[in-house]
């Protein structure tokens, strides 16, 4: 199993419906700044029209993440799958991590005294053999679509089979596993939501690179914790 | 590690409450393990009622305690999701806030302050009053037994019907105002008399939609909202949005046109124009179904509604104009001028959305896939309660205020006629449910002004709601998560019933409206019975020939019967009666239940569902009735009534109305220029909408809703906020005619020239509110409350205000 999202961020509109699934299912702290997940705005003008882009994000759970490697307590470790998760208990609150996620995906929970992410709803579903997140299950528009990257059948891959996509910050070498669906039909849209210079693949150029990744990183996933 | 928030620190946030004796029952005390839970560890399937739209849910229950709510996908309505509000639920449940137990005036009125008291107290302060206030006794022996001293409101919900039948049908009243003429009369009025019904637009299966002022992206709709989203940009539907703002809706547009405030009319009638004169219309369809074309095409034409006409006063280009109607018409007749829901905009608003209709039609879409739709309703067995008839009571009070004033009547005439005295006799209580007319009415100071006149005012909430604040006698509702509500058939392409089931016991000393009403019908019915008795003259003849007693217990005067069974009871015998124990059964474990749900609804992917297979919806409807059971905003019996009233029985577009010509109404959507003015220079527009976090007033304290939406700002066009120095995040005075507020500004080019906005649902004057308490600004402090002429609907977007930082 690997676990990974697709987004298909063109049918976002900013509910934020996401953002409060995501607190109620897994009791995030609150404050504006305390978010597992987020729909971040890029807003522009063209030619005196405005433009707006949604990309709504969260902890890209990276194949090669360096949240990992520069924890001193091995709080930031990779679970079942390859999601990328904290231990609260053993969290000494250093934020190396915070400031090794190119992402911006942590943030401390005064609650717990520790750093919090997503999680892919790990405790609460993904254990309890569901297979849906919190955000994908409540989304008004169906953004989010969760999967597995080994299971072949599934949807996930069906999808990235068909579609083309890009990933944030590529070029950090983290081999982040959140899919950006190019938008097919609206050329326009999709030329202005996506940054220039960011790549843009298909599965099969895509999926060498998450395997190495996942070669080198595998031996570090730990089993299901109960 | 796990970090406390003391007991001490939480009750500390929550001493603002200025309600006495308050706050006794802590939040923790809720969590106490020692309590007896109704439920442990299961899931319940309820109904969302964070809005109007009822998305059916998942309750997640631990050990007594609501701990998520899931979507549930078993409802065609609502598909698979819940939005921030729906997810935001528990809050208002475990609102620290809540109102937890009946509540008596002891302070002046306004001022918040109340005394804790039981059911029986509370009851009998209605009806005997108190030294600082009358009762119903009183004001009623007072009048006469004019029941219609007593007037009503409430807000749209599953038991708004519940709520009417007793303060109309049993209290005997005719004074009730609602939402609809502060919200999507003009509306619904139009297209039922233009249409037959307002109708659903197929937002699944159109190819083509003008949306105008309506912004499914933030104000979401069921199931507008999921089935358009997913198809625009390409996918299927073009999208055409007008507004003054670049809306989460108008980024999915394949075009945005900022429209000037309150010309949509002309827009409309220059896309008429076109394709009247260009002949682009269904011929077929119009020769079939459409009654006085022929005037209208004259009309349209001989008044010159021209593009080039329309650009001078809409601000959008001519040739957008013809492009829009071209295109509109190539993709007819999947192709919808969107309806629009909070209508209340302009003083042409009626003329606007009959205009709206007609054009549609001239497409053909009507009572078709991709068009306007009106579907199948499931039926239910009806509940019946014997009704009782008084001989005293007049008619509305409002009926003047506007030319056709209906049985929902027209707020702001009402409240107007109320405190400048207008009125043929006094209107002299209110009883209010689920509505918060302190926040909900244009111009909050004339609303005050009428609570302060009145001789009792009775409020039924969950939360101490402004209006709560200036009432008498206050009566806690439970939440929805805590009562079981009247079963509701929703009618559509995918018909479907649903049921909220009763999640947890109330907390609190609080009841469901059902059960408030019972126990209030306990106390109240024998003694009102006798003022009747010595006031109304049939009465008093029944009771020569029988006897006190069974004038009483026959003829409905024992309002109690009405209450005999539990409304649980009540829900199964209408679901067994129509389709046996069994539906009743997975209605209850299933929250949702439609004929054959079994074999048609299945799980298709991940994220997708299907509930009816394709050739088994109801996208034409059967019978070719055109029904408008398909939300709970919409109000059938109204609309029957109005076309009952206003109608013709043609069955046909109506294109021309004789009933509108009789009483002076332009019997053809015409603009007039009289009826619009423009933002003289130095001034601005003001306009208000709704967002996806918050529903109107009624969400303002809700500590996680606030969590990703903290306050509101005034959208001002950037251009024009350099030229007055401000910048984001700066205080600025708001000033209209009727008041001033204060508010953070936030600069953007998502607004045209000339117009202001800000978002509805913030400025709660109410002390018990925490978090909602003077919280960004409220958009009634400043709308002046003008009314359009037809139906007496708020013109909301009239109001002129100067802009200035402070």
């Amino acid at each position: 199993m690997n676990f990974a999202m697709a987004l298909d961020y063109q049918s976002c509109i900013d509910c934020k419906a996401c953002e409060v699934a995501c607190k109620e299912e897994n009791g995030v702290q609150l404050g504006a700044d305390k978010q597992r997940i987020w729909v971040s705005q890029s807003e522009k003008s063209i030619f005196g029209e405005p433009f707006v882009a949604l990309h709504p994000s969260q902890c890209n759970h990276c194949q090669d993440a360096p949240c990992v490697d520069v924890c001193p307590t091995g709080s930031s470790y990779f679970a079942l799958g390859g999601i990328v998760m904290t231990n609260k208990d053993t969290c000494i609150l250093c934020k190396g991590c915070m400031e090794a996620c190119p992402y911006d995906a942590r943030f401390v929970d005064d609650t717990h005294v520790a750093v919090d992410k997503c999680t892919f709803c790990y405790d609460t579903r993904i254990v309890n053999g569901e297979m849906t997140t919190a955000c994908q299950a409540t989304c008004p528009t169906k953004v989010r679509l969760f999967g597995d990257l080994d299971d072949e059948e599934g949807e996930l891959i069906q999808m990235l089979n068909k579609r083309k996509f890009y990933v944030l910050k590529e070029d950090e070498g983290t081999v982040p596993k959140l899919f950006y669906m190019l938008p097919e039909h609206d050329k326009n849209y999709a030329m202005n939501s996506v940054d220039e210079g960011t790549n843009i693949y298909t599965w099969d150029e895509f999926k060498p690179i998450i395997e190495m990744a996942k070669a080198k990183r595998k031996p570090q996933w730990q089993a299901m914790q109960e | 590690m796990q970090v406390e928030i003391s007991r001490r620190k939480f009750l500390q946030g929550s001493v603002a409450l200025s309600i006495t004796g308050g706050s006794a029952v802590s939040f923790t005390n809720l969590l106490a393990t020692d309590k007896k839970p109704l439920h442990k560890n299961v899931k319940i399937a309820t109904v969302c009622e964070m809005c109007v739209n009822k998305c059916t849910a998942w309750a997640k229950v631990e050990d007594g305690i609501v701990k998520k709510l899931d979507p549930n996908p078993l409802f065609p309505k609502s598909k698979n999701m819940l939005c921030a509000r729906g997810d935001a639920g528990i809050h208002a449940l475990y609102d620290p806030d809540r109102l937890k137990y009946p509540l008596i005036r002891i302070g002046k009125k306004g001022e918040g302050k109340f005394k804790r008291a039981t059911w029986e107290e509370a009851y009998h302060a209605i009806l005997n009053g108190t030294k600082l206030f009358k009762g119903m006794k009183q004001i009623l022996e007072e009048e006469k037994d004019n029941r219609s001293t007593l007037g009503y409101c409430a807000g749209e919900g599953m038991g708004e019907h519940t709520f009417k039948q007793f303060m109309g049908d049993l209290i005997g009243s005719a004074n009730f105002v609602n939402h609809s003429s502060i919200c999507l009369k003009t509306t619904t009025a139009g297209y039922a008399l233009t249409l037959g019904a307002y109708g659903k637009a197929d937002l699944d299966n159109a190819k083509y939609v003008i949306m105008a002022g309506a912004n499914r992206a933030e104000a979401i709709l069921t199931p507008d909202t999921m089935d358009m989203f997913k198809r625009t940009r390409g996918r299927g539907l073009k999208l055409i949005v007008l507004d003054p703002r670049y809306t989460n809706t108008a980024q999915h547009a394949d075009k945005w046109l900022g429209i000037k405030v309150g010309t949509d009319l002309a827009f409309v009638l220059a896309l008429t124009y076109v394709v009247i004169k260009e002949v682009l219309f269904n011929k077929e369809f119009v020769a079939k179904n459409m009654n006085h074309f022929q005037e209208y095409k004259t009309h349209i034409l001989s008044n010159n509604y021209t593009p080039e006409w329309a650009e001078k006063i809409t601000g959008i280009k001519a040739h957008e104009i013809y492009t829009i109607a071209r295109d509109f018409m190539a993709h007819a007749p999947s192709a919808i001028y969107y309806q629009g829901r909070r209508t209340a905009w302009s003083l042409q608003d009626f003329q606007l959305r009959r205009a709206q209709a007609i054009f549609t039609a001239l497409g053909g879409g009507i009572d078709m896939k991709g068009g306007i739709v009106f579907g199948k309703k499931l039926p239910l067995d009806e509940h019946t309660v014997e009704i009782p008839l008084y001989a005293n009571i007049q008619r509305r009070i409002d009926k003047k205020e506007a030319t056709f004033v209906g049985p929902n009547g027209t707020w702001i005439g009402f409240r107007n006629a109320i405190i400048e005295k207008r009125t043929p006799y006094p209107l002299r209580a209110m009883f209010s449910y689920k509505q918060n007319p302190m926040q909900a009415i244009p111009n909050i100071a004339k609303t005050r002004k009428m609570f302060e006149m009145l001789d009792l005012a009775v409020t039924i909430d969950t939360m101490p709601s402004d209006t709560v604040m200036m009432s008498d006698v206050v009566l806690p509702e439970c939440t929805y998560l805590e009562r079981e509500d009247p079963v509701k058939s929703f009618a559509g392409v995918e018909p479907a019933i649903i049921l909220r089931n009763k999640v947890i016991e109330p907390m609190y000393d609080t009841r469901a409206v059902y059960d408030i009403l019972k126990g209030l019908s306990q106390v109240i019915s024998k003694p009102l019975f006798k003022i009747t008795a010595k006031y109304d003259a049939d009465v008093q003849e029944e009771i020569e020939d029988a006897s006190y007693e069974d004038v009483y217990e026959e003829n409905g005067f024992d309002l109690t019967k009405a209450y005999v069974h539990t409304q649980e009871h009540i829900n199964k015998e209408r679901v067994v009666n129509e389709y046996g124990e069994e539906a009743y059964k997975t209605l209850k474990e299933k929250g949702v239940f439609y004929p054959h749900m079994d074999t048609y609804f299945k799980q298709l992917g991940m994220n997708e569902y299907q509930y009816y297979p394709d050739d088994k919806k109801y996208y034409t409807s059967p019978g070719g009735e055109k029904l408008d059971a398909q939300d709970t905003c919409i109000d059938e019996k109204a609309i029957a009534a109005l076309k009952k009233n206003l109608g013709t029985a043609s069955g046909k577009v109506e294109c021309y109305l004789e009933t509108m010509k009789k009483n002076g109404v332009d019997p053809m959507p015409t603009w007039r220029d009289e009826l619009y003015n423009e933002a003289p220079k130095g001034k601005f527009k003001f306009v208000t909408g709704r967002h996806a976090q918050q529903t109107q007033n009624s969400t303002a304290n809700n500590i996680m809703l606030l969590d990703v939406m903290r306050e509101n700002y005034v959208w001002i066009n950037k251009e024009q906020a350099d030229e007055k120095g401000i910048k984001y995040g700066d205080i600025v005075e708001v000033k209209s005619s009727v008041g001033i507020i204060h508010i953070k500004a936030y600069p953007t080019i998502k607004i045209i020239k000339d117009v202001v906005f800000y978002v509805h649902g913030f400025g709660q004057e109410s002390t018990g509110l925490t978090f909602g308490y003077r919280n960004g600004a409220s958009d009634n402090m400043i709308i002046e409350d003008t009314i359009e002429s037809v139906f007496g609907t708020a013109a909301m977007h009239e109001t002129l205000v100067e802009v200035r930082k402070v």
